[in-house]
């Protein structure tokens, strides 16, 4: 990729591309899995040796959307949508304004603040899993949108504020100062001028925070029965009595990749870099 | 245009270190002052204090006759050009340009006039809808002064613009602005470290070194009176030459290797004040044969400079600069002997006042 087109490849070259397409490849290969397997009709499934080369059906769909569980998977869906979305432009906006004033103003022990604010993730949320059961059961939001919304949202915060931190002190102090005299107020320039050049790091952080959420599994199904329960929740119920349906199982993983896989790719393609470049010598 | 007069201007930061130190100058309406100094000498703090960009720990800084330490810069009604260009990346040339008129609701029609009209003055018309990025350095210079002169701003506050620029663009450039000066006639504050720079752009030039100011003239005051040692030595080029290691007798100065007699009214005041270096520019310097009286010396270097040539000489008093025309250079190595102007020298005081400047 560094190469320019009329340079030729060295076998060190190709020697780095074969390793790099190994390790994606192995990386890839269950997600390949879950793909082929929810269009692979119920025989093939079980096949031995695998199928590689089968006629793709679209049964599983059909079952997992409209026959198990009637039209459930889509309020699945809706939850996991609304939770994800609200939780993600929560902790991004919040996130970024708390990042910002911590680079920007001198606060008393500033520093420890960024400290104590990743300090939030040390713990793994298992250990904390019962004490939070009781906090969300006492102020009756157990199976309620805000109770995760809340939850993600404070335990994104973390990620935004470190990960903004770095993008805000990467704009020349010059910019917001040639801001102040020509008439800005902070608040204008925060979002006149300083937001604008950190895009790509608000969409870093909210690509992140947007998997954190859409793939949390353990609150949300201890916090949730149905009303608010979220895709995974629901994905983690097909090992049910009737023991597993592969094949609609499949099906729902590969719904459940797809908004997410969608929301990145769109977003990634405004990742430009190099945004600041020039504004000062 | 503004009126700007400092008054007893302090400033430390909160690590201890003062940075400006009673500071009191005036910027007349319509004036171009230069500030001149080594860096760390309180210029650029007394400049950021000036636009609001850092607070004043003591003192007064009137515009207009009105004390605006207490407004937020974006109230003052200044313009800044910084140094780096400060440009906004994410805008292009013409937006940029509008940001001040945005920022202070310019009708469409008005801004879009006053934007273009800017541009053409300042050569840039070509470039409105470049970014940035794209640009050359004197040409980000130059989008940062339109940006600073579309408002028509009360008064200008340049922090040594051209420093990042190249030898040539810079000529060009500090002529323009010079020239943008005399036609807008804006209050001008310059921060600048060099001198050359100061003397062409300015209408006075303020001398400052460790927070304090030194001295406020004319190029030509600086250099013919100057104040005190450090503005003789920082001012003037080539330097000026000081001897250490003066005594003064009945009949006049003695130093290793020379003894000179001065006038009336300065052997009168160095008998009193008890001088302790002598300084003499090097246009005050003519050189001699060998065989004539002065000051021996011996050639060190000569750099011819096109009409005039700076040599350096060893003298048993030390190291001396001198200026001669080129057409009659001596050779390094050669001997010579220096003959001193005696009404042009300068007596320092041990505490480094120009006692020179006494008045009797």
């Amino acid at each position: 990729m560094v190469n320019t087109t009329n340079q030729r490849l060295s076998l060190k070259d190709y020697v780095r591309y074969i390793i790099a397409s190994v390790f994606v490849g192995f990386c890839l290969f269950p997600i390949y899995i879950v793909i082929t397997t929810s269009l692979k009709s119920e025989s093939d499934i079980f096949a031995w040796p695998p199928k590689w080369l089968f006629a793709p059906t679209f049964e599983n769909f059909y079952n997992a959307l409209f026959v198990f569980g009637g039209t459930g998977v889509f309020s699945f869906l809706l939850n996991s949508i609304v939770i994800t979305a609200v939780s993600t432009f929560l902790a991004v906006s919040l996130g970024s304004m708390a990042s910002y004033c911590l680079t920007r103003f001198r606060i008393p022990a500033g520093s420890h603040l960024f400290f104590f604010i990743l300090s939030t993730r040390f713990a793994p949320p298992v250990a904390f899993i019962v004490p939070l059961y009781l906090m969300v059961q006492r102020t009756g939001l157990l199976d309620t949108w805000l109770a995760l919304i809340l939850i993600y949202t404070s335990m994104n915060l973390s990620l935004v504020v470190w990960i903004m931190r770095g993008f805000f002190e990467s704009i020349p102090i010059e910019i917001e100062e040639a801001a102040e005299v020509d008439g800005y107020s902070r608040l204008n320039i925060f979002f006149l001028i300083v937001l604008p050049l950190v895009k790509p790091g608000l969409i870093t952080t909210s690509i992140l925070s947007a998997i954190m959420a859409w793939n949390e599994f353990l609150i949300a199904t201890v916090l949730t029965q149905n009303q608010a329960a979220t895709l995974p929740v629901y994905l983690a119920g097909f090992s049910g009595s009737m023991g597993l349906e592969w094949g609609p199982y499949m099906a729902v993983g590969t719904m459940a990749v797809m908004p997410i896989m969608i929301f990145t790719l769109a977003l990634q393609r405004h990742l430009v870099r190099g945004l600041t470049f020039g504004a000062v010598r | 245009m503004a009126d700007v007069k400092l008054k007893q201007v302090c400033k430390s930061y909160v690590d201890g270190t003062v940075a400006v130190q009673n500071l009191n100058l005036e910027i007349k309406s319509g004036e171009f002052l230069s500030v001149l100094g080594p860096s760390g000498c309180g210029k650029s703090s007394t400049l950021r204090m000036i636009a609001g960009l850092e607070d004043v720990t003591n003192g007064a800084i009137d515009i207009d006759g009105r004390n605006v330490v207490d407004l937020p810069a974006r109230e003052r009604d200044i313009a800044m050009v910084f140094e780096n260009y400060a440009l906004y990346p994410h805008l292009n040339v013409f937006d940029n340009i509008a940001m001040p008129l945005l920022a202070n609701k310019t009708p469409k029609a008005e801004l879009n006039e006053r934007v273009c009209r800017i541009a053409d003055t300042l050569a840039i018309s070509p470039h409105l809808k470049t970014r940035p990025h794209l640009l050359s350095g004197g040409q980000r210079q130059r989008v940062a002064l339109a940006r600073a002169m579309v408002r028509r701003p009360r008064m200008f506050l340049m922090d040594e613009p051209l420093g990042h620029l190249e030898a040539y663009l810079r000529l060009e450039l500090r002529r323009e602005i010079r020239a943008l000066h005399e036609e807008t006639g804006g209050t001008t504050f310059y921060i600048t470290h060099d001198q050359e720079e100061a003397a062409a752009v300015s209408d006075r030039i303020a001398v400052m070194s460790e927070g304090e100011l030194q001295q406020v003239g004319t190029i030509r005051e600086l250099i013919d009176n100057p104040s005190n040692r450090f503005v003789a030595e920082f001012v003037g080029e080539p330097p000026i030459t000081i001897f250490e290691g003066i005594s003064i007798r009945t009949d006049g100065l003695h130093m290793l290797g020379l003894h000179l007699q001065l006038p009336a009214h300065l052997q009168n005041i160095a008998e009193r004040h008890g001088p302790s270096a002598l300084g003499v520019r090097p246009e005050h310097f003519t050189l001699a044969p060998a065989s004539r009286t002065g000051l021996a010396a011996r050639v060190q270097s000569v750099q011819p400079m096109g009409e005039w040539a700076a040599i350096l000489c060893d003298t048993p008093a030390g190291p001396a600069s001198v200026v001669a025309a080129t057409s009659d250079l001596p050779r390094k190595g050669e001997s010579v002997n220096l003959v001193l102007d005696a009404a042009r020298l300068h007596l320092f005081a041990a505490d480094g006042r120009n006692l020179t400047m006494i008045e009797e």
